[in-house]
Formats: C-alpha cells, structure tokens, sequence
C-alpha cells in the first residue's frame, strides 16, 4: 500500500510544485516589503501568502478527486487496477494520501505564518514590542488551553472526521458513476450532482441522531456518527469497485 | 490454469460476450481471431477483472481472478496506458515496484533491442514505439499467462518481427500465451490453438496442427470459412 501511496503523491505533485513556486514568490515579495519598509509589496506578499494556504489547502482536496475521477474513468485506470493490490487498497491509498497531504500543507503554512510573523515584528514593530506580543500571546493561549483543550481537541476530532466524509462522499459518488456511465464524457458532471445529493442524505441523516448531552458528548457522538458514515461508504465504494466497476 | 466458464458481458443493450467457455492450458500459444467488436477484447479484460462479467466468470487454478492472480497474468492492452508525466525509466521503476516478477535486466534487454531509451517520455512516443514499450514491459515478467491484445497493431514489419521474437522467447512448459490479432498469416507461424470469436460468440477452437491434418488447412483458410461466408465451425 505504501507504493500506492508513493504513486499518489507522484500523481499530484505538479500541482504541489506549482502551489510552492507562487508560496516562494508571495514570501520573497513579503520579505521585500518588511526589509525595505515597501508597503505595496509587503500587501501583495501578504495577500499571495493567504491566498496560497486557503486556495492551495482547497485544491489538494478538490484535486485529489480529479485525480480519482481521471483514474477510473480513462486507460490510466489499468496503472491501478492491472497491479496485484485490492480495490480497499486502492482508494486507502487515496484517502491516506490525501489526508497526508492536507496535513502538511497546513503545517507548512503555519509554520511559515508564524516564522513571518516573527520577522514581521522583529523588523517593523522592534525587539521590545515583539516579545510583549509574545508575552500576551504566551499568556492568551495558557488560558485558553486551561479552559478549552479537551473541546479543541473534539472539535479537531470533528474536523478530521468531517474531512474524511467529503473525500469518501467524493470518492462514493465517483465510483457509483463511474459504474453506470463508464467512460462518458457526462460522467463527471454526474459525479458532482450525485456528491451534491449524498452529502445532503449524511446531513439529513446526521441532523436526525438524537445527539444529546453537554457540548463535549456531543462534539465526540458527532464525530463518531460520521465516522460511520464514512466507514460505510468506503465498504460500499471498495465493494462496488471490487465486484462491479468496469473500467 | 486459466478456465472461462459461461462467461457474459453486456454493455447496455448490447452483448459484448455471450456464454463464452474456454480452457487456456499451459505450455501452448493460442490466437485469439476475429472482426472488431467480436468481443475479444472484452474477453481479455475480464480475464484479468478489468471488466466485470454479468454471468460467469474467469478462473485462475480454481479461483475467480482478481488480486491475487495480477501476480501471475500479465496483460498488455491494445490501448496507451501510461500515466501522461512518466518517462520510460518511471514505467519500468512502476512495473518494478508492484510486480514481484518483473525482470529490471529483461527490460533494459528488450529495450536495446527494440531501439527505445529510458528518458523519452510516454506521451511523446509514436505508435510504433509506444506498441514496442507495452511489449517489453509485458514479456519482462516471468508471468504463467501473457494475455497480448492486438500486439501488432500500427507497426511496421521489422518492430513486427521483434514482437514475434519477444512472444517466441517466452515460450515455456509452464506458460500460457495469448494473442489477439487481425494479423492472422503472421501469428500462425507461432501458434498452437486458434480461438475464433464471431458477433460476442466463440465459433470455434481449434488446434493449429490438428487443422492441417484433419481438415488440410491453415489457420488463414479456416479465418477466411468462418467469417467470410458466416458460418459457424466447430473443431
């Protein structure tokens, strides 16, 4: 499965690349504005910066169903289905990477916010005032970690397992189209009507769980109800692929 | 080793495959002949569960086929399937990485003969040569069935000659080969058996020495009976 994996993030790196090259811009018109005091390019470096982690965070996810709907819809489906690996396997390896790659975007954009941040400060504001905005952010988030740390993390919880439906949702949908209208040119407009109406049944479906008690219980019973969903579709989707998908 | 049991496909309305049954043993080549949209391609594709039988089924040693049996089948589609961004090297380092069979220095070995260098990339290769890559990383595993859909297909007659030679190569007691082809004089030659497909039927399979004494024809001749005059033969 890891091979899988590897060709996965292969599949999409283009697009990763192409991503970098404009972060790598956004940062050197950035780090123009703050060492040369330059305003304009200190906004366009800012703009292209959040741009760049909004936008790029969105199309990973959205290309990751591109990539899933070019596979089973043209010949490059025999790249995946002709090797000795399981349709589970197959869209594991998609989902898994997916995931991975959303993670470290993230990261990487935090990161790079909070090191520009820094040198933001350092060079516009001074030493003193960045370590008193230290301070006071040190000091914000203490309290809000005593207070909120379990709710943030079930709310991460949530997140992830949110995630997870709209990829497996996007996946579902492709498979079931790809099934019946294999290789049409109006397949994939069919895939986005049929993700329109699943997403709306798992809401319907979700928004009908008596989920009672405190905001904390009903953050993890949330998170658990999609995890359900999102385990029964990938067993439906893997299933379809395995005993019934043509490619 | 690899049985079709009453297998059907249809797409549609329209039946690819109707009720085909077949026994593929080792140790024999055997051509696969007949017009387009005869169903041999459809055929092939289920051998290897590309395409999904409505009835029937494709039995590798006893079992349906599927992951497990990928590891000893090879197929080489008549379609390019390469993924657009990769280079000969990524598809012989692909191949490499999910088959266990798959021979690095039988490759390259085909490759020199076959005139083609590992940086050119896929999507810029001619027919010609695309047809010669499939070939090459195909024959490269040491498979027990190879499953060759229209090999010879938009070749001219010197790359034809290296593909006979790859597919006479991998002749052995315990492999199987399967050739599909409207080329029917050229794959005579390397033959056994002679599967003859007809409007999603199998009119007819026949042992290639055995038509010769029995009947006193060729391949060819037993082409031309069947689907130049529409009938129906048995052997």
């Amino acid at each position: 499965m890891l091979k899988l994996i590897k060709y996965e993030f292969r599949k999409t790196m283009f697009s990763k690349l192409v991503l970098l090259f404009i972060t790598v811009l956004s940062e050197i018109a950035y780090l123009i504005g703050v060492f040369f005091k330059i305003d304009r390019m200190l906004q366009v470096g800012i703009f292209g910066l959040c741009m760049c982690a909004m936008v790029g965070i969105f199309y990973i996810g959205i290309e990751s169903l591109l990539v899933f709907h070019r596979d089973l819809n043209t010949k490059q489906s025999y790249m995946l289905f002709l090797t000795p690996q399981s349709s589970y396997q197959i869209l594991g390896a998609k989902v898994i990477e997916n995931g991975v790659s959303i993670f470290l975007t993230g990261i990487f954009y935090l990161v790079l916010a909070a090191a520009d941040f820094s040198i933001g400060v350092l060079y516009i504001g001074g030493v003193k005032e960045f370590l008193d905005l230290a301070d006071r952010i040190l000091s914000s988030i203490n309290i809000n970690i005593n207070i909120h740390i379990p709710e943030l993390f079930a709310g991460l919880c949530v997140t992830l397992a949110a995630w997870l439906l709209m990829v497996v949702t996007g996946y579902f949908a492709i498979v079931l189209s790809a099934t019946v209208f294999a290789g049409k040119k109006y397949s994939g407009f069919v895939s986005f009507i049929l993700y329109l109406v699943i997403n709306w049944i798992c809401g319907m479906v979700l928004d009908r769980l008596p989920l009672r008690g405190d905001t904390l219980t009903s953050l993890y019973l949330t998170t658990c109800s999609v995890l359900v969903l999102v385990a029964l579709m990938y067993a439906v989707s893997g299933w379809i692929m395995e005993k019934k998908l043509s490619v | 080793m690899l049985e079709c049991r009453d297998i059907t496909k249809t797409y549609g309305r329209k039946t690819a495959v109707d009720h085909v049954s077949f026994k593929i043993e080792p140790g024999k080549v055997y051509a696969m002949l007949g017009p387009n949209g005869s169903g041999k391609t459809t055929l092939m594709k289920m051998a290897v569960g590309l395409v999904k039988p409505n009835a029937g089924g494709f039995f590798y040693n006893g079992n349906p086929v599927g992951k497990e049996s990928r590891r000893e089948i090879a197929y080489m589609s008549t379609e390019p399937y390469f993924y657009n961004w990769m280079t000969i090297k990524d598809v012989e380092k692909y191949y490499a990485d999910f088959f266990e069979d798959f021979s690095t220095e039988e490759f390259e070995r085909l490759m020199r003969r076959m005139e083609l260098t590992s940086d050119m990339k896929t999507k810029a290769l001619s027919s010609g040569m695309m047809a010669k890559l499939k070939i090459a990383v195909t024959m490269a595993r040491d498979a027990k069935v190879y499953l060759l859909d229209e090999p010879l297909n938009g070749i001219d007659l010197l790359a034809r000659d290296e593909i006979i030679t790859s597919i006479v190569e991998a002749i052995r007691p315990d492999v199987a080969l399967v050739v599909s082809s409207h080329l029917v004089d050229e794959l005579e030659r390397v033959v056994d058996t002679a599967i003859f497909m007809k409007e999603s039927h199998l009119v007819a399979m026949c042992g290639v020495e055995e038509l010769r004494i029995t009947e006193g024809k060729s391949v060819v001749d037993k082409y031309r009976e069947i689907y130049g005059h529409g009938g129906e033969e048995t052997c």
